[in-house]
């Protein structure tokens, strides 16, 4: 593997387009955007899965803008003033978001304390995200805002008390759980205190795909006390010490470091994406909990149910142009389902999260840091590749070059993880070829 | 500070970015935050014409010393002139978190590229809180002024500039193919198309001609009253919406070009026979359809206006409420909009806008994409005339020009010749409601209210009760 560094301007969908997304996933949130006319016009304009369709009106009824006066700093309480307004118009509102920029904070915003200011008016969990601050690693991903979201969840979750894990320590106490089992269904109660519990951290494009992945980790034998984010706010699992955290993707770095300041044990493994993705995250997650899983066994049945997709794209030529961060799972998948990855692009490359990705993408995938889409472009005419997997930007000037597309939008809506997401992801591009062969069949 | 559910124009970077985006030979380069980079992906999905964004983003963050990623205005200015050998001018953006960030224009000289030197407008009128309009009008008037340098003869014969919508108008490419037919019909040429299509030359040649005429006045204002300035070239402003609209200007170009004005008649009288349907459509309408019908027009200023006279004065609507999100040019457009309506006003708040349609309890609603929410609570036909739009379809059509009107008749036709149903008797006596039951009404956002009160009412009659009372209303939101 050659990871090259392009210092170049990458084309990805600014973080902001997931306003709404979030706040039709997020249940019960309201989620605020706390700007100028600039950031209330991308999260109007963006839907949460921007593709060359877009919807006639992407905008969700749980998005409130609250637009600033550049002339004019606002006073101090008036943004949550604002917030507790836009909350009166929504029933069921459990949880508030306010997602504050940078242009409103040199407008002199205090994110925070508006945050706690509505918290304490309207009585709810309220959290204050900055979609622009930098991470660690240079460079912007467009799941960026998710990141803070769940980050801002974490927060909210109830704290592990000492006494809980008292109760983990000792094998002979058993408890019911808190919320009635994640899964909703019987729990080995035996299980309950042997090993420590576990919690889910993303996946929120893909909601079922992450339950899937639960159902995974509780037949290996561990106790999934829940998910974030949850199905409900009060269904958000205690997350504190003893805690441990299995994060579905590498890029959440803001959430994981939230979950790491709690005192949760946050597992760092590869992402579940493919079948030996997901054998690998199921048994360092497991083992993590307490538990011993050998999923060897089960990688391999799922390998040979997959055998007549696989023959599908065996030796099929792909390009990711980069823009969620998980094109690199993707890539490092269907390079061992026997796809050929010419390039994988990543606006955003933190060594330290991705290194067991990087380590597992086997040697004949070059890595492009930060890529130049203009490069990207001449690139890709030149490789002419069977698909081209590719931010929203150069989607169509490159289907207009007689290039296959998807956007990576669709994998993550198609739902990504765990051993069924692998069959998803190979059904995905089957489809895809299955129908540009069929257009191409068509005499025009 | 406000609260709204919507913006009806976007930043003034992005007015920019449309206006760089409508021409050939003219690369943006948007100075903003990592994040601010949308415009590529909102150009590929609403025009899909295959081309990539002519944009380049310079993010402003902290970069690291030796870092050599893109950051550097002035080494990212020169990378786009090395990377786009093409490019004839480059123009500077900047979001509005980058000017409050203290961004200023830069001072600087753009190096060559295949021979020549581009031009770089830096827009430094910029200031946080310029709309999207207000700045493509600005940043069309800068380029004009970069490059039509010098009066060019007058051609021989009479030909005239089309300053029309620019990318993501509604239909914009079909508005000037229209303008330019009728053109062509009463002897006239096209001199220059700005800005959708033109390029860096077709600029420096906008002194040849005999006439400016506005189609989309909104962004065209600037440039064209510059140009009468320097060098005397007259203006059309005519809204070309409906045949008494199209005709008019027509007429005042056939003028202003001495033409025969017979000549002009003549090809209007044949297009009002073959082409324009909106006249044809008033005349064979039963008198019923339109009398005591009223109609609530909201949105830019060309289309509101443009649309207001049509529907008044051609079709004998009753124009309920006309209304624009554009403050910078509320003199004008109150001045227009009250030959034709008592109710004229400015408004950017969606929430206000729809109060205020509402209010004037109209029977059509004309709009952009935001006030659908509106006639959907009201139940009322909606067409989304006016920008901005979501709809962006394949097969253009104008709203413009004598075909325009026919569009205008069809889009008529199918709102207003829906049967007037008979009201249910119950519906019939109006339902009272008791104080809790209002107060709660009242905290519902006005574009959901009338949807909401009749829903209540009909759960109140479901329900065997003569009122409604808090706790139908609340029962009947669930």
């Amino acid at each position: 593997m050659t990871i090259l560094n392009e210092a170049g301007p990458p084309d990805i969908l600014s973080p902001l387009h997931a306003v709404n997304g979030l706040a039709e996933r997020l249940p019960g949130a309201l989620v605020v955007v706390v700007g100028t006319r600039a950031e209330a016009h991308i999260a109007q304009s963006l839907p949460a899965a921007p593709a060359p369709d877009l919807p006639r009106s992407p905008r969700s009824t749980r998005v409130a803008l609250v637009v600033l006066d550049p002339a004019e700093a606002p006073q101090q309480g008036r943004v949550a003033t604002s917030v507790i307004e836009a909350a009166a118009g929504l029933r069921g509102t459990g949880f508030v978001l306010l997602v504050v920029g940078r242009s409103a904070q040199l407008l002199g915003v205090d994110a925070d304390f508006e945050a706690r200011l509505t918290s304490r008016r309207l009585d709810l969990p309220t959290a204050a995200v900055n979609p622009d601050a930098p991470y660690d690693a240079p460079g912007t991903l467009s799941t960026d805002l998710e990141d803070r979201a769940l980050a801002a969840l974490v927060g909210v979750c109830p704290k592990r008390r000492t006494s809980d894990l008292l109760e983990t320590a000792s094998p002979t106490q058993k408890r019911a759980h808190r919320f009635g089992g994640f899964l909703g269904r019987g729990r080995n109660e035996t299980r309950s205190g042997r090993t420590r519990p576990v919690v889910l951290l993303g996946g929120l494009a893909s909601p079922g795909a992450a339950g899937e992945l639960a159902a995974e980790l509780e037949r290996a034998g561990v106790e999934v006390v829940g998910r974030v984010p949850a199905t409900t706010m009060r269904e958000l699992p205690s997350l504190g010490e003893g805690t441990v955290v299995a994060v579905v993707d590498p890029n959440l770095t803001a959430a994981a470091r939230a979950a790491e300041e709690r005192g949760a044990r946050v597992v760092k493994t590869l992402t579940p994406v493919g079948v030996d993705g997901t054998a690998r995250f199921i048994h360092d997650v497991t083992a993590e909990a307490g538990e011993r899983a050998n999923e060897l066994a089960r990688a391999r049945s799922v390998w040979e149910s997959l055998e007549t997709l696989r023959n599908r794209v065996r030796g099929k030529r792909i390009f990711f142009a980069g823009d969620t961060g998980l094109e690199v799972p993707l890539a490092r998948f269907l390079a061992d389902a026997g796809a050929v990855v010419l390039e994988v692009g990543a606006p955003r490359l933190d060594r330290r999260a991705l290194a067991e990705e990087l380590q597992a993408l086997g040697p004949d995938v070059d890595v492009v840091q930060s890529p130049d889409w203009r490069g990207q472009m001449a690139r890709i005419d030149a490789a002419r590749p069977d698909v081209v997997v590719v931010s929203p930007g150069l989607h169509v000037p490159l289907v207009a070059r007689g290039h296959l597309c998807r956007s990576p939008q669709d994998f993550l809506g198609a739902g990504v993880y765990g051993y069924g997401g692998a069959r998803r992801i190979l059904e995905l591009l089957v489809r895809t070829f299955e129908r540009a062969e069929a257009l191409d069949s068509v005499n025009l | 500070m406000r609260l709204l559910r919507g913006v009806y124009e976007g930043p003034g970077s992005h007015g920019i970015l449309r206006v760089a985006a409508s021409m050939r030979g003219v690369h943006a380069v948007l100075r903003a935050l990592p994040g601010e980079g949308y415009f590529p992906a909102l150009y590929g999905a609403r025009e899909r014409t295959g081309r990539a964004a002519p944009v380049t983003l310079s993010p402003v963050w902290e970069k690291p010393q030796d870092s050599w990623g893109p950051g550097d205005l002035t080494r990212d200015l020169s990378s786009v002139v090395r990377h786009h050998p093409e490019i004839e001018a480059v123009i500077l953006a900047r979001s509005e978190a980058a000017l409050l960030s203290g961004e200023e224009a830069p001072a600087v000289a753009l190096p060559e590229a295949g021979g020549r030197s581009p031009t770089l407008v830096t827009c430094d009128w910029e200031a946080p809180g310029v709309g999207e309009v207000e700045a493509a009008n600005l940043a069309l008037e800068g380029l004009v002024r970069a490059y039509s340098r010098g009066r060019s003869e007058r051609s021989p014969s009479p030909t005239v500039n089309l300053f029309g919508p620019p990318v993501f108008g509604p239909g914009a490419a079909a508005e000037y193919a229209e303008a330019e037919r009728l053109l062509a019909l009463v002897g006239v040429e096209i001199n220059a198309r700005v800005p959708l299509g033109a390029s860096v030359g077709d600029l420096s040649l906008l002194s040849q001609a005999w006439v400016n005429v506005l189609l989309y006045r909104e962004v065209g204002e600037s440039a064209t009253l510059y140009l009468q300035d320097e060098f005397g070239t007259q203006r059309v402003t005519t809204p070309m919406v409906g045949a008494a609209g199209t005709g008019a200007a027509l007429r005042t170009i056939g003028e202003l070009c001495h033409l025969d004005p017979k000549r002009v008649q003549r090809a209007i009288w044949a297009e009002l026979a073959r082409t324009a349907r909106l006249p044809w459509y008033a005349r064979l309408g039963r008198p019923e359809t339109f009398r005591e019908r009223r109609v609530a027009i909201f949105g830019d200023f060309t289309y509101p206006l443009g649309l207001g006279y049509a529907l008044s004065r051609e079709v004998g609507l009753e124009v309920a409420a006309c209304g624009t999100y554009l403050r910078h040019l509320e003199r004008d457009f109150l001045f227009h909009a009250h030959t034709f309506t008592d109710q004229a006003f400015v408004e950017d708040d969606p929430e206000e806008v729809a109060t205020r349609i509402e209010a004037s309890d109209p029977d059509l609603v004309v709009g952009t994409h935001l006030e659908e929410g509106v006639a959907d609570s009201l139940d009322i036909p909606f067409l989304p005339l006016c920008p901005p739009a979501y709809h962006s379809p394949f097969v253009e059509q104008p709203l413009m020009g004598y075909a325009g009107s026919s569009v205008l008749a069809d889009a008529l036709d199918k709102a207003l010749s829906q049967p007037e149903e008979e009201p249910a008797a119950a519906e019939l006596t109006a339902m009272p409601w008791t104080e809790e039951a209002r107060e709660e009404l009242a905290e519902t956002p006005p574009f959901l209210r009338g949807r909401a009160r009749r829903v209540a009412e009909e759960r109140a009659r479901e329900l065997g009760s003569g009122e409604v009372t808090r706790e139908i209303f609340l029962r009947s939101r669930r």
